[in-house]
Formats: structure tokens, C-alpha cells, sequence
């Protein structure tokens, strides 16, 4: 192919970006050869959304390798250690044979040096969405013992921090409309102070107060010892009694940082020319707020809040801990006392996996929700 | 003050520093009331730990007060120990005073060495641009997104005998990213700017354009992105030892706040070991606060109406 040819098909991808008036019978003739190649330059969205999702495969690859060889590095052999609890607390006198520890170590997949391991943790990985055996619970999967402590953390955390984004959002509206009140001041540094401070604190101090002072709310676990698990209505309301505390640190940080962002927002929205003629129209203060003003402050907010999830999760962790909360942050506590290591590498990956899930996917939609986000979508539209 | 505020209040998008001289630092960052405030208390909270030997020997009186059984019980505040004592008989306002040295050190540690990693991989990737930059920044955005707090437990939990700046250094390396990114984004608009394009054109190399012309200009930039890593690095080491899962071998604010939960201090009415230690840490935290705050509004003028002055 001779050099203007080559000049023409680029003239061509460049005409059918800038032009999408171009008829496709032309792009056909003077697109990229290949149909892939063409297809993508075609569909400059279905390009993006393909690289967007490479982008996402090989973040979680390496995301996943990198906990994987940091877990690896942790000095001590998981079997012996836990051999040596047996021996030392149930079986005086007797020892595991090395045809035993062998065996074991093949089923959790620590035989081999690290790089052998780490090829066949991804082989199960992958081909079979399995972590191993769990250390802990024997001969439960590591996915299978995460799973049943999962619904615990879902509930908690959802809950609360649903609760938070939207109790921060129109507390940051009304706090950035009336941005002059001595309320509104006071309600910012207020927020500006919890936003700050660690999960564990706000935690500290709930037990000391709800639960020692005034023995209003129990400070661990999810449920009384009293009642049995099942549909009733003391089961439900031991569990909410319990999960009062927990939800509330989560609650009062969350919405301080969401308070902050969306006043933020406000501020920088009410200065614009659409609320002015709004106003001039006389439409009520409050209408202007709801329908003109806080529309806009919204997918900033979800952004903040799901770019923040990664944080949220490990501050969850803390939390479940102090309140010795049956969810999977707990369960990595115990998992790594025990250096249960496919557990540990089971809840650090779906923690992973979320929060990347979650850009992923706002990534994809938010252009869909907002028109002025638009990566390669405006070349299309117009 | 009012003439800054009143030149913001006339133009809130106009970049926060007058025309200035092409090289050299702006210093104007110093004259913010939370920027001194903050600085102040962090130096007092320095020259206090720093001085923790002396403050141990004074009280000590040739005998060691972080011995166990130095004094009597869980004591209240006398003249003979001024913060009372703890479970095993330590003097608590040395142990304070030492715990708040080792806190200050790990966080001074973790926030330079992932400032540091932030700094070198914000200056490769934004300065040279093209593939490197691709690269730099996937492996961020890589990074961004392990949570440090699960590793931290696992590491800790396991390896016992790890001393608390091998855990800050390992929350460092873990925690860089944040602050990579948003010094790449700064030294994207500084690189563009015209005093770079003079020194490029005066024959200046890469290496002197990134020490004497983008750094000074991104000091302040710099060092509230150490005051963000140093804060987050000192609250998850006080939240894994406040737990219970911390190293025990070195005394620091969290094993304190640790052994006052543990040893039930509260309901035996012994408060200064639990509120000492909770407001050294408190102190801590509002000193960075301030500065980063006060940088933070320097940075973006909008924010100085916005924290409702």
C-alpha cells in the first residue's frame, strides 16, 4: 500500500470523528482495514467501553498478584503453626507425620516456591471463582466461610452508609443555601472535625457512652445470646439493638465527608446564571433548591461516595473488630490470627473487586447520566 | 487578612497569587492564622517528645518511671505524679510523653517515605509525559485501590515481633498513591506554565527546572500532602494497636489507649490514662489539621469563604 493510501485512511478516521455526518458507505471504503480495527473506529463508545474493560481486567489482575506475593511475604508457615496449636492444646505427646503436612499443604496451596503457588492460586482462581480451603473452618472453602459472615457486612454497611450519603447530602445542601446562617457555620465545623476522625474513635466513644454509661444499646456482637436466629420479631429487634452502634460510626463520619462535598458543590453551583432566572421567575426558594440547584450536586456526591468505598471498607474492618461485629472484617482479624491466609486473601480481594467494580461501572454510566461528561461519546452525538 | 479576602470576594476564580517573580518560593502560605496555629502546636508537641528523656529522668529521679511497679496502682493525679499512674504502676505522664515521641516518629517516617515514592513518581510521570506517564499512572491507580488496613492486620497480626516503623513504612508503601496523583496533577499545569518555558529556553536541564523552578512552587503543595500521609499513617498504627493488634514492644499513643480499654481504666474511674494518650493524639491531629487546612485554602481560594470566616 502506497503512502497517500496510507494518508487517505487516516484522512478518512479523521473526517468520520470530526464529521459524523460522513456516510458509512464512505467510512467503509476509507476506515482502517480489519474489521475490529473498523468496528472500533466506527463506535468510538463501543472503543471506549472495550478499553475502559481491558483497562479493568488488568487493574484486577494486578491488583489481585500484588496482595497475593504482600501475603506470600509474611514470615511463618501457616500448617506448622497450626499443627503446633493441636499438639500443644488436644494432642500431648503425638506429632503429624511429614507425609501429613505435605498433603496439606498441597490442598492449601502452599507447596512449591512462591511463584509455582501463585500460578496455581490463579488457575483456581479464575477457572473455578475458588480461593482454597478455608484454615479456620476445615474443610470449608475460604469463599464458602466469607460468604456466610458477607451478609452481616452488607447489611451493616449498606445500611449505614445509604443512610449517610443521603442524611450528608441534604444537610450539605440546606448547610450550603444558607451559607450565611450562624447554624450553617456551626453545622460545617461541626462536620469539618468528624470528617477527620478515625472510625474507631467515634466507636470508642459510642460504647462508652450508649453502652457502659447508659446501657441503652449492647456493645457486641449482631445479635443477643438470648434469641435464635430466624424470621421473628425478637430476632429483629436483637439485631437492630445490636447493630445500632456499628451503623452509627459509620453513619456520623460518612455524613460529615458527604456533608462537606455536596456544600462544596452547592456553593459552586448557586452562583450560576440558571438559578438567577429562576429566581427572577419567582419560583419558591425551596423548589429552586430541590429542583434547580441539587440535581446537579448529585453525581458529583455518588462519584465522591464511590470513590471513597475503598476507605469506607477498611474503616469497616476496624469497626466490626471493636464491636467484635460477625461480618467479614472480623473475620480477617481472626482469619490473620490464624494466618488463614486463603481467607484473608478472599475478603482483601473482594474488597478489591468492589471498589474497582463500582469505578468501572460509574465510569460507563455516568457519561449516559450527564452530558457534560462525555470521553468519546460527543464525537458521536454530535 | 481582609485585603486577601476582599481581592477572593472581587474575583473567586482568579488563581490565588498576584503576578509574582519567576523563581524562588512564595512564602505568602506562612501568613495564614491556621497555617502559624498549626505549626505551633506541632513544634510544642515536638520539643515535648523530644524531651521525653529529661521529662523521664526528672520524674524518675534516678530511678526509671516506665519500670513496672515504679509507684503505686492506677493513682489519680497527685504532686508526686502529675498524670497519675497506670495498671502495672508506670508514671503516665512519662509514658505519655514517650508514647507521644514514638507516634510523632512513625508518622513523621511513613509521611516522608510516601511523600518521597508520591514526589519522584508525580515528577517521572508528569514531567516526561508520553509511555512513562501511561504507565505510572495505571501502576497508581493500581495502588489507589488495595486496601492498606487489611494488610496491615495481616502483617501485624502475624509477625509479632515487627517494630512499628517497619509497619509505618509499610503503610508507606501502600499509601502513596493518593498523593502521587495529586502532585502529578499540579506539575501537569506547573510544567505549562511561562517561567518554565523561560528556564527551558535559558538552557536549563530537566533536573534544574524540577529543583529550582516547579519544587519551590510546590512546596507548600508538598508538604501538605506529607501532613495528609503523616495523619492517615499515625491514625491506622493507633487503630491497629487499639485493637489490640499492634506490636507491643514499642510504647506509643494507641498501645496506651489500649491498655486503658483493656485494663477497664474507665469504669475504675481512671481517667487520665484514658483521655492523657486521647489527647496527645487529639493534639496531633489538630495541629496537622491546621496546616493542611490552611495550605489546602491557599491553594483553592474558595474555600476561605467556605470554612465560614
Amino acid at each position: 500500500v502506497s503512502d497517500a493510501g496510507d494518508a487517505e485512511v487516516i484522512l478518512g478516521t479523521v473526517a468520520a470523528a470530526a464529521n459524523p455526518s460522513v456516510e458509512k458507505s464512505q467510512l467503509r471504503v476509507l476506515g482502517p482495514r480489519g474489521r475490529v480495527r473498523r468496528t472500533l473506529a466506527t463506535h468510538p463508545t463501543a472503543a471506549y467501553v472495550v478499553r475502559r474493560f481491558l483497562l479493568y481486567l488488568v487493574t484486577l489482575w494486578a491488583a489481585i498478584s500484588a496482595t497475593f506475593f504482600f501475603f506470600r511475604m509474611i514470615p511463618g508457615d501457616p500448617i506448622r503453626v497450626f499443627l503446633q496449636n493441636l499438639q500443644q492444646n488436644h494432642l500431648y505427646g503425638q506429632s503429624a507425620g511429614d507425609e501429613v503436612i505435605k498433603e496439606y499443604s498441597s490442598q492449601f496451596g502452599l507447596d512449591g516456591n512462591v511463584f509455582e503457588q501463585y500460578w496455581r492460586f490463579m488457575q483456581r482462581l479464575v477457572l473455578h471463582g475458588d480461593f482454597g480451603p478455608s484454615l479456620l473452618n476445615y474443610p470449608k472453602s475460604a469463599q464458602g466461610v466469607i460468604a456466610s459472615s458477607l451478609p452481616w457486612t452488607i447489611g451493616l454497611l449498606v445500611i449505614s452508609t445509604a443512610l449517610a450519603w443521603m442524611l450528608g447530602t441534604v444537610l450539605g445542601a440546606l448547610a450550603g443555601w444558607r451559607r450565611d446562617s450562624k447554624v450553617a457555620a456551626g453545622i460545617t465545623y461541626v462536620s469539618l472535625s468528624l470528617s477527620h476522625i478515625p472510625y474507631y474513635f467515634v466507636a470508642l466513644i459510642m460504647i462508652y457512652l450508649f453502652s457502659y454509661k447508659l446501657g441503652i444499646f449492647p456493645s457486641s456482637y449482631a445479635y443477643g445470646v438470648d434469641v435464635a436466629p430466624g424470621f421473628s420479631f425478637g430476632f429483629a429487634r436483637s439485631v437492630i439493638e445490636h447493630g445500632m452502634l456499628p451503623a452509627l460510626s459509620i453513619v456520623i463520619v460518612v455524613a460529615a465527608e458527604c456533608l462537606l462535598g455536596m456544600r462544596q458543590q452547592m456553593i459552586t453551583v448557586l452562583g450560576d446564571d440558571y438559578l438567577m432566572l429562576a429566581q427572577a421567575k419567582g419560583l419558591h426558594p425551596y423548589r429552586i433548591l430541590r429542583r434547580y440547584a441539587m440535581p446537579n450536586c448529585y453525581l458529583p456526591q455518588v462519584t465522591r461516595l464511590v470513590i471513597s468505598l475503598g476507605v469506607v471498607f477498611g474503616g469497616n474492618v476496624l469497626v466490626e473488630q471493636v464491636f467484635t461485629y460477625p461480618g467479614i472484617g472480623h473475620l480477617l482479624v481472626q482469619a490473620s490470627q490464624q494466618l488463614d491466609l486463603n481467607v484473608m486473601m478472599g475478603v482483601t480481594d473482594l474488597g478489591v473487586f468492589t471498589v474497582l467494580t463500582a469505578t468501572f461501572v460509574m465510569d460507563l454510566v455516568l457519561p449516559l447520566l450527564d452530558p457534560r461528561i462525555a470521553y468519546t461519546r460527543r464525537s458521536v452525538a454530535g | 487578612m481582609t485585603a486577601q479576602e476582599e481581592s477572593v470576594a472581587g474575583a473567586p476564580d482568579a488563581p490565588a497569587v498576584a503576578p509574582r517573580r519567576s523563581r524562588g518560593a512564595n512564602w505568602r502560605y506562612l501568613r495564614n492564622g491556621k497555617v502559624i496555629g498549626g505549626f505551633s502546636i506541632l513544634v510544642l508537641l515536638v520539643a515535648l517528645g523530644a524531651m521525653h528523656g529529661l521529662i523521664a529522668d526528672w520524674i524518675g529521679d534516678g530511678s526509671d518511671p516506665l519500670e513496672v511497679g515504679f509507684g503505686p496502682r492506677m493513682q489519680l493525679p497527685s504532686s508526686e505524679h502529675w498524670l497519675g499512674t497506670d495498671q502495672v504502676g508506670r508514671d503516665e505522664l512519662a509514658l505519655v510523653v514517650t508514647g507521644l515521641w514514638t507516634s510523632l516518629q512513625v508518622g513523621a517516617v511513613a509521611g516522608l517515605v510516601s511523600t518521597g515514592i508520591g514526589i519522584v513518581v508525580a515528577f517521572l510521570s508528569g514531567y516526561t509525559g508520553g509511555w512513562v506517564d501511561s504507565l505510572l499512572s495505571a501502576i497508581t491507580d493500581i495502588f489507589l485501590v488495595i486496601p492498606t488496613i487489611p494488610l496491615l492486620i495481616a502483617y501485624s497480626a502475624f509477625a509479632k515481633e515487627v517494630h512499628l516503623y517497619q509497619l509505618g513504612i509499610i503503610l508507606a508503601l501502600f499509601s502513596w498513591a493518593a498523593a502521587a496523583r495529586a502532585i502529578r496533577s499540579n506539575v501537569l499545569s506547573l510544567r505549562s506554565r511561562p517561567y518554565v518555558d523561560l528556564a527551558r529556553v535559558s538552557k536549563l536541564n530537566n533536573l534544574e527546572i524540577i529543583f529550582r523552578e516547579l519544587m519551590p512552587n510546590m512546596l507548600p503543595y508538598l508538604v501538605l500532602g506529607f501532613g495528609l500521609s503523616a495523619i492517615g499513617a499515625i491514625f491506622a498504627l493507633v487503630g491497629l494497636e487499639v485493637i489490640g493488634l499492634g506490636p507491643s514492644n514499642v510504647i506509643d499513643l494507641g498501645l496506651l489507649i489500649n491498655s486503658a480499654v483493656s485494663s477497664g481504666a474507665l469504669s475504675l474511674g481512671v481517667w487520665p490514662m484514658f483521655l492523657a494518650p486521647i489527647v496527645a493524639i487529639a493534639l496531633i491531629f489538630v495541629g496537622l489539621s491546621l496546616v493542611t487546612l490552611g495550605l489546602e485554602e491557599f491553594f483553592n481560594p474558595r474555600l476561605r469563604r467556605v470554612a465560614g470566616e
